[in-house]
């Protein structure tokens, strides 16, 4: 019940609207007849009832009636002894009201239940997983009812899957005042409880609680489904990663050990005389095969630390040139009709990144420029500081791609159409991207006039990470 | 003709323990194998090896243990065997007293350089370090405090001319991030690695004629930097 204070003024405009509505009658006294004027005051209830409710609704009747009686109902102008009739008409009155004012009261609450049932709904509806579904069904009953405490369990398996409590805490030791269970079609999940303090639950509560468990069912139930159904579509994509892996490495796998079997066993039977020149050739392309394999399985390992999101960057404040530099001096065989030049401002900020990951970065993007670019051609890294990133562009006098597949170039086994006689597995691109993506930066391919161009953005900042405290030079002095 | 320079191969693998016995042998040396910790810790006593070979995957007991163990009363240089995945074991086995390391798979070009070093700082541990080192266009001279490139002086900072002279001194070897800090800045100061990063930018930029194609201070990813033994100019 709201307070006096507040309910006051409805009063007072009740007395107005009365005031008005005799002055109005008074003025047509000669045109209506009584019972009409008795109906337009009952109206004048009846209104008040609907929109203000059941007090201001008696209220408005008594002063209807009051007035009636004073302007209307002979003696005019005075108050007679109540006759039969008029008490009569006063009853009436006042049993209009009220029932106008339940009625206006059942349509009101189920409206609330109407508008408590669609914002479940709805809540429920934009939940994709278990745990979040059932603490929105304990926070929505815990509202809606008014209530002490809420607990719901999900059992499955007989195993209990998910219990929430709300308030978190100890629940009262009191068995609970209503309870619902939560089925499906498939069968019982769990029961939700409500704790309420002196107050049992209407049957139309208890209705409406059941039609929550109802939702809530359903809400657990399709939240399942979607959780298998990631599950198999994650199983889908990691069946159908390893076909592809298995076609593509067994290729490349088997092309470098083709070579070294046939360069070890010609040098062994005796085929190759010992003095031919073929046979620091056929050692190179042993070693050279080797270094292949090495590096393909490399590959293989880091694709699966990113697949498996086990990709954890090793945080330090590192020196892109320095990376750089030792990439460069690892990329052994860099054809004479190639060059690498860098382009880095001196001042380059220190950036928190692994170390061994961005050389694999910097040495997959420099291999695959090196793969594609023309010959007698530049290869060129520069890189800028903007507000919060640095932007690094490694560029080559390549042919440029589609368009429509410049993001292509990044997936698993992704290969240049035009690159048959280029070897490789087509992970070098896609370990790129899920290296720069796990340090918080964004990589892309663009096409430049006459050149293509790799890009990536690397974070000045990692949050966790203090900025580097670089040491005076005096300071050890 | 000389003794033959005994070196122990501590490694499970049978395969690498074969060529290394091959190999090495052609390459005058006395091999001697063990294929688990245990047997290396006790052949490292008994063989008086001049240098070790130490993978760090092994059955028995983790190899920067063996490191520290072997340590604790030998100064033999250790070079140890890791696989890419183990690079922290590396550092771990370096900061520990082992001298240097090598990614499996290498080339025996790498390694047998790797043990040239190694036998090198073995016979000069006794002598006192020379006075000025030359490594290709650079010479350096610890007591004047001078530094030259093609007989130009290159004017260094008091950390940077510490920095080089500490590379400079152990030539060929590998120096951990770790080592280098407490060398230069003292066991209990606390700079952290982008000091040095730092430090060897500007140092690169006053002595490399290319600093983005190290000739002189190479790096070992994430390990530390090493001084070039033979600089090829």
């Amino acid at each position: 019940m709201r307070a006096l204070p507040t309910l006051l003024p409805r009063y007072f405009i009740l007395i107005g609207v009365t005031a008005g509505v005799t002055i109005l009658l008074e003025l047509l006294r000669n045109v209506l007849d009584a019972p009409l004027i008795i109906l337009i005051y009952l109206l004048t209830a009846a209104i008040s009832t609907t929109v203000w409710g059941l007090g201001p609704g008696l209220f408005a009747a008594v002063v209807s009636f009051l007035a009636f009686s004073y302007f209307f109902a002979p003696p005019i102008y005075s108050f007679a002894t109540p006759s039969l009739q008029d008490v009569i008409a006063l009853g009436i009155f006042l049993v209009i009201a009220l029932i106008i004012s339940r009625l206006v009261r059942r349509a009101r609450n189920r409206e609330q239940d109407a508008i408590d049932l669609y914002e479940l709904g709805t809540a429920l509806a934009n939940t994709r997983d278990e745990q979040t579904s059932a603490l929105l069904a304990a926070q929505h009953s815990l509202k809606v009812f008014q209530a002490q405490a809420v607990a719901l369990s999900i059992q499955r398996a007989s195993q209990t899957l998910i219990t929430v409590q709300l308030p978190e805490g100890v629940l009262p030791s009191s068995d609970p005042q209503a309870t619902a269970p939560i089925q499906t079609a498939s069968g019982l999940m769990g029961q939700m409880r409500i704790w309420r303090a002196n107050q049992s639950f209407s049957a139309t509560e208890q209705r409406l609680l059941r039609t929550f468990a109802g939702q809530t069912a359903l809400a657990l139930e399709r939240a399942a489904l979607i959780q298998t159904e990631n599950r198999a579509k994650v199983l889908e994509e990691s069946d159908q990663l390893k076909s592809a892996l298995l076609s593509s490495v067994s290729h490349e796998l088997r092309t470098p050990l083709a070579t070294i079997r046939a360069a070890a066993t010609s040098l062994r039977n005796g085929e190759v005389d010992w003095d031919s020149q073929s046979r620091p050739k056929l050692l190179t392309a042993i070693d050279e095969e080797a270094r292949h394999l090495d590096q393909l399985v490399g590959n293989l390992l880091d694709m699966s630390k990113i697949e498996s999101g086990a990709l954890m960057p090793d945080w330090q404040w590192n020196d892109l040139n320095e990376i750089v530099s030792s990439v460069l001096n690892r990329i052994l065989y860099l054809p004479q009709s190639h060059s690498i030049s860098i382009n880095f401002p001196n001042d380059l900020p220190l950036l928190p990144v692994d170390y061994g990951q961005m050389e694999q970065v910097f040495g997959n993007l420099f291999n695959n420029s090196l793969k594609y670019a023309k010959k007698e051609t530049e290869i060129l890294a520069s890189a800028t500081v903007e507000a919060d990133y640095v932007r690094v562009e490694i560029t080559n006098e390549g042919s440029s791609v589609p368009e429509e597949d410049l993001t292509r170039i990044f997936d698993k086994f992704y290969r240049a159409k035009t690159a048959d006689r280029v070897t490789g597995t087509g992970l070098g691109l896609s370990i790129c991207k899920g290296i720069i993506d796990a340090h918080g930066g964004r990589m892309w391919a663009e096409n430049l006039p006459g050149r293509f161009a790799f890009i990536f953005t690397l974070p000045l900042n990692r949050a966790g990470l203090p900025a580097p405290i670089l040491a005076d030079e005096a300071d050890p002095l | 003709m000389t003794t033959r320079p005994t070196i122990l191969v501590i490694d499970d693998e049978p395969q690498i323990l074969q060529a290394l016995q091959t190999i090495l042998g052609e390459k005058r040396f006395k091999v001697v194998t063990a294929n688990c910790g245990k047997d290396g810790l006790t052949l490292a006593a008994t063989s008086a090896p001049e240098v070790i070979i130490l993978d760090l995957g092994l059955p028995d007991m983790d190899g920067v243990e063996v490191c520290a163990r072997l340590r604790q009363w030998t100064q033999t240089p250790i070079i140890v065997l890791s696989v890419r995945d183990n690079d922290r074991d590396k550092v771990r086995a370096l900061d520990k007293g082992a001298d240097d390391y090598l990614t499996k798979p290498f080339s025996i070009d790498e390694l047998l350089a790797r043990v040239r070093v190694a036998l090198r700082h073995r016979s000069s541990q006794s002598d006192s370090a020379p006075a000025l080192i030359t490594s290709g266009a650079i010479s350096i001279d610890l007591q004047k405090r001078l530094v030259t490139r093609d007989g130009l002086p290159i004017k260094l900072t008091f950390v940077e001319f510490n920095l080089l002279a500490y590379l400079a001194s152990n030539v060929g070897r590998v120096l951990t991030h770790q080592l280098i800090l407490e060398h230069i800045w003292g066991a209990n100061q606390s700079k952290g690695v982008e000091n040095l990063r730092v430090y060897m930018r500007q140092l690169r930029q006053k002595l490399e004629a290319d600093p983005h194609r190290p000739k002189y201070i190479l790096n070992e990813a994430g390990v530390g930097y090493r001084f070039a033994l033979s600089p090829e100019l």
